[in-house]
């Protein structure tokens, strides 16, 4: 008998006969590196902040950093990267992210009969939630981090108050799992309001914090009494939420709040005085007045990459009409005089003397670099800069043994630049993560981007051992702006595409065609290079096929 | 302009001020009188007092000087005031979001007021914790704007508000003023058996071998129990007489007899009723028709209940209004002919009682708090003007010294924001539900 889901896939099939026919199976298959065992030589290896080395050499074998030094023999499997004018740094650390973190999609948003009771769920309580199980490799932000150096980043799953634990993840691997260095390394909390269910203030949300560690507590203590002698007693609870405390109540796991302003890390920390918590704050973005707290409270900081966007003039603001000359100036005058307090955040804690690392969670991966440099430019050292990507994470999540650090038994997580990382001019050509070698081609696929004309008329074509299946894309530019249509002898008419973008040198493009009353939608995703494409089209969200593209010489 | 702010941190100071009118409201009034102030406390009040070496001198000649005004009723300096999702909701303390930042309270302090209820909304029954704040605009600590030793309070609210949230919007109890008592009844109830259930527990734990349970930790109810067990004051938001009468008989039935009511529209109907009880009242000086259960109401409010005995304050519930309750005071002068002293107890003696913390301040008395006030002409005239207001001996507040710009905190990337201090269509008890708009009025 068919059930209802082969016979969607049948259908789905016999849509693409009409397409390609039917295929047998061509996957690219990713290949193995020959050899895992890599010479970047010579070139100057920043070790750590302060500790460097001119004309070096970096041996990389199985994963791990094998060697550092001068004058140390490249070993004959090797393949070696010459690093002449190159600088290799470990790779940078992210504190908090959601990098490579799938969103859970099935978010039930159903009115609550009694928003004052509201399923955990609904209320953002979901501690006992892993973020492995939203791991997702191929996610882009992972690639983009990657590319400004970072090779780790501690991530956390999404939420409300009370996501659920967060990982420690190498940016990059094939696999879910592939990804985690270490699991369970923080209980990670937010002070974010329920949407019209309770808790729906923020004293709400302190108050019900409260309450399920107390609770947890509680529930803790008797289990361990019901676990001794269980004859003749009511049994312990087994309540997801608070079981997820327990690590947390045996100071065995930190609670990470993200505390961007000022007032949510007095919060914070004032709930951590009442219960007493080990303690993490991470996208810290005001916390330049409360620095001896958090270190009072020995709580450790992870700061926010992100820095307020610096406006460009002339923006009409309403109030500001009305205002004489002098008024507006004064007023810009203070705004400017806070936006400095922001640049200078990191400066501050340095100079309060509290070790911070950087988090990632906000920030667009391209400003990254140019935040940095701001925070230099603010009275931060490059060293100290340095020491919060690299040397300073490590030690706050407690694996400095492993990262943070270019030393022979550390992993290869690695980032080698073409000038000083932190000078403006400075490229980042190669990064490891895990001894895994990635690199980053970045100029050239702007160059190539630059050069390629997509304007005109491409065949695009399916290989499948019944045949060629052959389209036509026809790309029209109008403006700046890129449409295109799709023609083919299994469409009765031209289809146009519903999007159609070109970064670097990625071209995706997606239209709907309509197969016997259904609509399916086709997205491709494929490489331009020079007048050919190489991809993969994706139908319905579901089915990937191979697929190819070649410019037709324009008349 | 340079911008002054009183140094930061700096939490009580030494001072004298000289030659003033002083405005006792306990010792009445005592002319041509210095004060002294030391480590934030009034230390003496007499003629021709010197000032020890390292004091700041404030000459006060033909000024006045009072206790610092006291609001028992307001939403200023928190963060959040409605967590209206739940009839009861007795656990949250707009404590917890104390916001050290709010301009509104420096402007406040222009008015000379110097304490402030912090007060949680009206949209449940039995709503959050409230806060008695020290106006010390300037520290950026939100510790440190939190009045330490005073009673703790707790929102109750009777009527329209918590009918409308629930009932009208949410189908639950309350729907009518019955369900309100109901919730109130249940709720206590609940506290009264809990709190048993944890005592026999707690009791019980002691004996040899005791094997067992404990009942399960509820916030809700702790707080609760607290109420029964008188360490925390009821502020219960009400308009109409029958149901002020209410809320006293399950005071009654509980043993609850810290009760103040805010607002007391019709007070004045149950004055002997409220003083025979001990409870407060907390009015508007001339403020009604807002909504239907506010249109019996009357300015002779105050005065009424003040010739009946019942301890009576005005309060602002509003930014605005905050910022002249020395002329809401004056009212009560030509509606009810009340005595500078008695007028002036309205805004400063008063609150002090209902916020259980008249030992502190509210007048001035040699040990109290030096929260003061310098005034140009008498408060109770229209052409009083605060000159300069002091909390803890510190100057918070210098008419001389007033900047533009007096934000503490500012945002970079925010667009300056437009100042509308005249915002009064509604009460702010029910602020913070715009997102619930809907459930309020049941659009959905």
């Amino acid at each position: 008998m068919k059930t209802p889901f082969v016979a969607a896939r049948l259908s789905l099939a016999l849509v693409w006969l009409l397409i390609a026919g039917p295929l047998l199976a061509q996957e690219e298959r990713e290949l193995l590196p020959v050899t895992g065992t890599y010479a970047i030589t010579p070139v100057t290896i920043i070790q750590s902040p302060g500790r460097s080395i001119d004309k070096g050499t970096v041996i990389v074998k199985d994963g791990l950093i094998k060697a550092v030094g001068k004058n140390i023999p490249v070993p004959p499997e090797a393949i070696v990267l010459k690093g002449d004018s190159l600088y290799v740094y470990a790779g940078f650390i992210d504190g908090l992210s959601h990098v490579g973190v799938n969103k859970p999609n099935n978010e039930n948003r159903d009115r609550v009969k009694d928003p004052g009771n509201p399923p955990p769920d609904r209320a953002g309580i979901a501690p006992q939630t892993d973020v492995r199980n939203f791991l997702n490799p191929t996610d882009k932000a992972v690639e983009e981090l990657r590319a400004v150096g970072f090779t780790t980043a501690h991530v956390v799953p999404h939420g409300g108050m009370l996501p659920g634990t967060g990982a420690l993840v190498w940016l990059g691997g094939r696999s879910a799992d592939d990804m985690v260095l270490q699991s369970q390394t923080s209980f990670f909390s937010t002070l974010a309001t329920a949407d019209r269910v309770y808790p729906v203030t923020v004293i709400g949300v302190i108050a019900k914090w409260r309450e399920l560690y107390r609770q947890a507590a509680q529930a803790k203590a008797y289990a361990t009494t019901y676990a001794s002698a269980r004859n003749g007693l009511k049994p312990a609870s087994t309540d997801r939420v608070l079981e997820a405390f327990y690590p947390v109540i045996d100071k065995k796991m930190p609670v990470l709040f993200q505390a961007e302003k000022a007032l949510d890390l007095h919060r914070v920390l004032d709930l951590q005085k009442g219960l007493g918590f080990p303690l993490v704050v991470a996208e810290v973005k005001e916390g330049w007045d409360v620095a001896p707290k958090l270190k009072a409270a020995n709580a450790k900081v992870f700061l926010s990459l992100q820095l307020p966007e610096e406006k460009k003039e002339e923006k009409k603001d309403e109030p500001l009409k009305s205002m004489s000359a002098q008024e507006k100036e004064a007023l810009d005058k203070r705004k400017a005089e806070f936006a400095a307090k922001y640049t200078g955040q990191a400066a501050a804690f340095q100079k309060a003397g509290v070790p911070f690392g950087f988090s990632a969670l906000q920030v667009k991966a391209g400003d990254i670099r140019g935040n940095l440099r701001k925070m230099i430019k603010a009275g931060l050292t490059e060293d100290q800069a340095l020491a919060a990507l690299t040397t300073t994470p490590a030690q706050l999540l407690g694996v400095s043994d492993l990262l943070g650090s270019v030393d022979a038994g550390k992993v290869a997580n690695l980032v080698v630049t073409r000038k000083p990382y932190f000078d403006e001019k400075s490229v980042v050509h190669y990064v490891f993560v895990n001894g895994i070698l990635y690199k980053m081609d970045l100029g050239a696929a702007k160059k190539e981007a630059a050069k390629v004309a997509l304007e005109g008329e491409w065949t695009v074509t399916s290989e499948t051992p019944q045949g060629k299946s052959e389209a036509l894309l026809t790309i029209k530019k109008e403006g700046t702006q890129l449409t295109g249509t799709v023609s083919a002898d299994f469409l009765p008419q031209p289809v146009t595409l519903d999007t159609l973008t070109y970064e670097g040198n990625v071209l995706k493009f997606s239209f709907v065609m309509n197969q016997d009353g259904r609509n399916i939608k086709v997205e491709v995703e494929a490489k331009v290079e020079g007048s050919t494409f190489k991809g993969e089209a994706t139908l319905d969200g579901g089915d990937k096929l191979p697929v190819q593209g070649q410019q037709k010489p324009k008349p | 302009m340079l911008v002054t702010l009183p140094a930061l941190g700096q939490q009580t100071g030494n001072m004298l001020i000289r030659n003033a009118t002083v405005l006792t409201i306990t010792k009445g009034t005592q002319a041509n009188t210095d004060v002294l102030i030391k480590d934030g406390k009034i230390a003496q009040v007499g003629k021709s007092l010197t000032a020890p070496t390292g004091y700041t001198v404030q000459d006060a000649t033909g000024m006045f000087v009072m206790p610092g005004i006291i609001d028992a009723h307001s939403h200023q300096g928190i963060d959040a005031i409605n967590e209206w999702t739940a009839p009861v909701t007795a656990e949250v303390a707009v404590g917890d979001a104390i916001n050290p930042f709010d301009v509104a309270l420096y402007r406040a302090l222009a008015g000379g007021v110097t304490t402030i209820h912090a007060m949680h909304g009206s949209a449940n029954a039995i709503g959050g914790q409230c806060q008695t704040l020290k106006l010390r605009y300037g520290v950026l600590e939100p510790e440190a704007l939190r009045m330490q030793g005073a009673p703790r309070t707790i929102k109750f609210a009777l009527g329209e508000n918590p009918t409308r949230v629930h009932g009208g919007g949410n189908n639950i109890v309350p729907r009518t003023r019955m369900g309100v008592e109901f919730v109130m009844r249940e709720a206590f109830s609940k506290a009264k058996a809990y709190a048993a259930a944890v005592d026999t527990y707690t009791k019980a734990k002691t004996q040899k071998g005791f094997r067992g349970a404990p009942p399960e930790y509820n916030y809700r109810l702790e707080t609760l129990a607290e109420i029964l067990k008188g360490n925390i004051i009821i502020h219960c938001h009400s308009y109409r007489a029958d149901e002020i009468y209410m809320m006293l008989q399950v005071c009654k039935d509980f043993g609850i007899k810290k009760i103040v009511f805010q607002h007391v529209n019709e007070g004045f109907k149950v004055a002997p009723e409220l003083a025979a009880y001990g409870a407060m009242a907390s009015v508007f000086a001339d403020w009604w028709a807002y909504k239907f259960e506010v249109y019996y109401s009357t300015a002779y409010n105050a005065a009424i209940l003040t010739r009946n005995g019942v301890t009576t304050s005005i309060n602002s519930d509003d930014p605005e209004l905050m910022r002249h309750l020395y002329h809401e005071a004056g009212k009560t002068q030509k509606y009810g002919a009340l005595s500078d002293d008695e007028a002036l107890a309205l805004i400063t003696l008063n609150p002090a009682k209902q916020l259980g913390i008249d030992h502190r301040v509210g007048s001035i008395e040699v040990g109290k708090d030096a929260d003061l006030v310098i005034f140009q002409n008498h408060p109770l005239s229209v052409y009083g003007v605060p000159q300069v207001t002091i909390v803890d001996g510190v100057v918070r507040f210098d008419r001389t010294k007033d900047a533009d710009d007096m934000r503490l905190a500012v945002d970079p990337n925010e667009p300056v924001e437009a100042v509308e201090l005249q915002q009064r269509d509604h009460d702010s008890c029910l602020e913070g539900l715009d997102g619930a708009f809907d459930t309020i009025f049941g659009l959905n």
